[in-house]
């Protein structure tokens, strides 16, 4: 155990000034390129990751964890203000936070997304800070067979974000299944479905079909609205009230049990490697949406539904460091590129850093706080300059964010081919959507097939396919049977919104 | 960005080499110079190729440009590099392992072989390590076959075929029987050995804290030799299983690639190889010194490794 | 007319399913000795729940409406810009195709304001330029 005068000193040193300036300069970093269309968080990290090969170890782990933390913040921004979101977590966000930006209301919605993003954070981090060690104890037990009960609790919930029709959404969650069974199979490393692309070995990349869906078929749907229409990409406000441009306190604390509630989802989650972000936003805001006295306000603009998105996907990266910190193990991508840093300054994250490097942790722990602190003050301001910037004509800021994410998914993938690849899925997504098939669950299935899939063929290795040794784990049977009643609940909730 | 001291103090030595007539060699890229890393970014052959680059750009003042290509451990990378013209601008790095295994097992399918490149020299060897938890019963890979063989089965858990066609070997060499968990990455591999669900597993360097804090042990090297950090440890090939694997991280061009410029570009690998900056980096990615064989040693490596990898991977 | 949009995407999916099941599958996918999960399992039911499903909402179509035909006309009409777009950029590189996409997109959808053209097509392609290979040393496609 790390003595006090140590967690002292390295919180410490993490109000250094030296510290403080380099948190700030990556959360103002984050917020900015996490809010450009086709870029997002992680690209925004793996960008910054070069430039701190020249720092001391503690300023620059700092200022990874301000452009994280940035870059959450700022990737709301295009899901709220364009309905373009450049990662799936974000996604969910946009199913409210754009509806409530059309009514002319962007600063509200887009604060709402600050305010329960840092909640959420900021739960998590104080999970991380006072009880990381028994919960990555936890994470291990959680072994194959309970990763698959865990999944299919996952799949069992996104049945609440089925629309009107049960067989269409299986056919997007297939599809997406199907599409994540390109490239390597998982237990004989065979290429798979790659006909003759290598580039495909590793599967589709997200960066390529997240976009491609999410952000360039909506594009291209408003563009052919557009046509000969010239208007801004959003209002700003349609009245002078000025509860339409902020949150207000009553509101704000008429959302905290669905923001604890996304907190604890995120944070469950992210201590657990490769479920991620996005099942979380999507499980809170199901959750949420099916818990309502009025689900049918959801997709309308609903401020509960940012929150639970919002405060759920943010839970999961300060939760994702719990695995990370004390057993050196990524828990997703941006984990994976903390875990770089730490590796070029000569540290690896596992059971003896707490003891080792005691005093750097806790400054690291020191920085997260006041990244939470800088973060909601940058965003207070960003947010007003996001929203005079999509205040703009759409003719720019849709050929200029197309540009922006031909640009961005060439960094984040192998070039034209990954580009290329956005634009098959957004052609898909466009289809999709206009016979109505949800893009949502497709993105979903896709992002959670290959480690559902691996997860099977681990426990069919483990159990020699005698998948009755599932009874002997009981997590994974109080798993399954709660997938059975909340599949039941949401389907039943689903048939009372169509009701209505 | 701010340079550490350790890059200043290169730079300044670079200046001073450069205004010496000994070190300027009188190719220089026209224009900037790419180095295509066959992985993603954030991984430690990435995060050695950025370093590699940076010290590269301050030995010779050539404007470098790190790109990451993943897919099929380099294998997209390499069939893309295959495919450019020779003309002196992209450079290739990669590991020897997974290139092999993919030219041995499915070669029709590739536009390369191991002549379509110019070697230009290696950065570092990777060691494989087979590690089981403290409590394990066993000791070594003997010690580990025998109580396979008592308990009737033992988990494992590997991360990349040539992992599974060594367990696959042991078997067919011993009898004994293995329940092969393929995990993403050795990370999820100690996960695994941490958690109980497998006893052993295969580790590149994930397994150095757990070895440190005294949680696992080293019960086989996977190298044709011993392993530098546990030198007790036997191979496979001393425990009477005859197979191993040498993962080496190496850089090619095109073949055909102007004599010159190879030339000059493998010196300056080879005096990046040596900045003690770039050493640091190595030694936290793989736990050893790096190791450059230079342009023939590079070929012949793969040449010897091809060959190896036809004995033990061929279907 | 109303059910005539569920009926062809259904129709679709079942068409998909079954041609990867019976066609595209065996003949994409490698077979191997062993092993617990087959690489072509999931690909398999997946394939096979496509078909059933899409059976399922042609036989059974909801009242969906697809959008506007000239709308989706349109559509394809930016699609078929992008295509050309990265075909372009796969010659001659992002810093001459960009601006000329740019000013393509913003022509059709009916800019014609001088300032706004020459932000999009100028100013804004040469920022991504200076940012991206100036300040972060990186490659543009």
């Amino acid at each position: 155990m790390v003595d006090f005068s140590t967690m002292l000193a390295g919180f410490g040193d993490a109000l250094s000034f030296l510290n403080l300036a380099f948190i700030l300069f990556g959360v103002v970093l984050g917020q900015f390129v996490g809010a450009v269309p086709g870029i997002g968080p992680i690209m925004a990290m793996a960008i910054a990751i070069p430039f701190t090969f020249g720092l001391d170890p503690l300023p620059a782990i700092a200022f990874l964890v301000g452009v994280n933390k940035g870059g959450l913040v700022g990737g709301a921004v295009p899901a709220v203000l364009m309905n373009t979101p450049g990662t799936p977590d974000a996604a969910a966000t946009a199913m409210d936070g754009y509806p409530l930006a059309k009514q002319g209301k962007p600063l509200k919605a887009t604060k709402m997304a600050l305010f329960s993003s840092i909640t959420g954070d900021t739960f998590s981090d104080i999970v991380l800070i006072t009880v990381s060690a028994p919960l990555a104890v936890l994470a291990l037990k959680m072994g194959p067979i309970e990763v698959v009960a865990l999944m299919i609790f996952a799949f069992s919930i996104l049945a609440g974000l089925i629309g009107n029709s049960l067989a269409k959404g299986i056919i997007s969650a297939a599809f997406g299944l199907l599409a994540a069974s390109i490239g390597q199979d998982p237990e004989n490393f065979t290429p798979r479905l790659i006909f003759g692309y290598w580039d495909l070995f590793d599967g589709l990349a997200l960066p390529s079909v997240a976009i491609g869906m999410l952000a360039i078929s909506e594009i291209l749907h408003r563009l052919s609205e557009a046509h000969g229409n010239l208007r801004p990409a959003i209002i700003a406000k349609n009245t002078d009230n000025p509860d339409d441009s902020r949150v207000t306190w009553a509101e704000y604390w008429s959302c905290r049990v669905t923001m604890l509630r996304g907190a604890i989802i995120g944070t469950i989650l992210g201590a657990l490697p490769g479920i991620g972000s996005t099942a979380a936003a999507f499980m809170s805001y199901a959750m949420t949406k099916a818990s309502s006295k009025d689900p049918g306000s959801f997709g309308k603009g609903n401020i509960h539904g940012i929150a639970a998105s919002e405060s759920a996907n943010s839970a999961v990266v300060g939760a994702n460091l719990i695995p990370l910190l004390t057993l050196g193990i990524p828990g997703s991508v941006g984990a994976a590129l903390i875990i770089s840093a730490f590796m070029i300054h000569g540290m690896q994250p596992g059971p003896l850093l707490f003891e080792n490097q005691g005093r750097l942790v806790y400054g690291l722990f020191g920085a997260m706080i006041m990244a939470n602190f800088v973060n909601l003050w940058v965003g207070q301001l960003g947010l007003r300059l996001w929203v005079k910037v999509v205040s703009a004509p759409e003719s720019i800021i849709f050929s200029s964010a197309l540009l922006l994410c031909f640009v961005g998914v060439s960094m984040a993938t192998s070039g034209l081919f990954g580009v290329a690849i956005m634009l098959i899925f957004a052609i898909i997504g466009y289809l999709m959507t206009s016979f109505g098939y949800s893009l949502v669950i497709f993105i979903i299935a896709f992002f959670l097939g290959p480690r559902f899939e691996k997860s099977i063929a681990q426990s069919l290795a483990l159990t020699n396919g005698d998948m009755t040794q599932v009874l002997k784990s009981p997590v994974a049977v109080a798993l399954l049977i709660l997938s059975v009643v909340s599949l039941v609940w949401f389907l039943r909730t689903n048939a009372r919104v169509e009701d209505e | 960005m701010k340079l550490s001291k350790n890059l200043v103090a290169l730079a300044a030595s670079a200046v001073m080499a450069l205004t010496a007539p000994s070190f300027a060699e009188d190719w220089a890229p026209d224009g900037p110079l790419t180095i295509e890393i066959g992985f993603g970014a954030g991984g430690s052959t990435d995060t050695m190729g950025r370093v590699l680059a940076e010290v590269m750009k301050e030995n010779t003042g050539w404007n470098i440009v790190v790109e990451n290509k993943p897919g099929g451990g380099g294998v997209a990378m390499f069939t893309g590099l295959s495919q450019r013209p020779a003309d002196g601008k992209t450079i290739g790095m990669g590991v020897s392992i997974p290139v092999l295994v993919q030219l041995v097992q499915r070669g029709d399918q590739l536009p390369f072989n191991v002549d379509s490149f110019d070697y230009l020299g290696t950065i570092a060897k990777a060691e494989l390590a087979l590690v089981a938890s403290k409590d394990a019963p066993f000791d070594d890979l003997e010690g580990m076959i025998a109580y396979a063989k008592e308990k009737g089965t033992l988990p494992v858990a590997t991360m990349a075929p040539p992992q599974v066609l060594m367990m696959k070997q042991t078997k067919a060499t011993t009898g004994a029987e293995f329940n092969l968990v393929t995990a993403d990455g050795g990370a999820e591999v100690m996960k695994l050995i941490l958690g109980g669900q497998v006893m052993a597993g295969f580790g590149s360097g994930e397994q150095f804290p757990y070895l440190e804090s005294g949680d696992m042990k080293v019960i086989a090297s996977a190298n044709q030799s011993r392993l530098s950090y546990a030198p007790e440890a036997k191979t496979f090939i001393e425990s009477g299983v005859n197979a191993y694997v040498d993962p080496v991280f190496f850089l090619a061009m095109k073949a055909g690639t102007d004599a010159e410029a190879l030339k000059a570009i493998s010196a300056a690998i080879d005096e990046a190889t040596k900045a003690p900056a770039f050493a640091e980096i190595v030694q936290n990615a793989v736990k050893g010194a790096p190791i450059n064989m230079g342009p023939e040693g590079a070929k012949q490596m793969m040449v010897d490794g091809l060959a190896n990898a036809k004995i033990l991977f061929a279907k | 007319m109303g059910t005539m949009a569920d009926r062809i995407s259904g129709l679709f999916f079942m068409a998909l399913g079954l041609v990867m099941y019976f066609w595209i599958n065996p003949t994409y996918i490698e077979t191997v000795d062993g092993g617990n999960l087959s690489p072509d399992s999931l690909p398999n039911i997946c394939s096979l729940i496509l078909a059933v499903a899409g059976a399922f909402v042609a036989i059974k179509p909801t009242n969906h409406h697809v959008r506007n035909p000239v709308l989706m006309a349109k559509t394809g009409l930016y699609v078929a810009l992008l295509v050309a777009g990265i075909w372009a950029m796969s010659w001659l590189g992002f810093e001459y195709v960009a601006p000329v996409l740019a000013l393509a997109i913003m022509w059709f959808v009916g800019e014609r304001r001088l300032l706004w053209l020459g932000l999009g097509v100028v100013v804004v392609p040469a920022a991504i330029w200076f940012i991206v290979t100036q300040l972060l040393g990186r490659a543009l496609p």
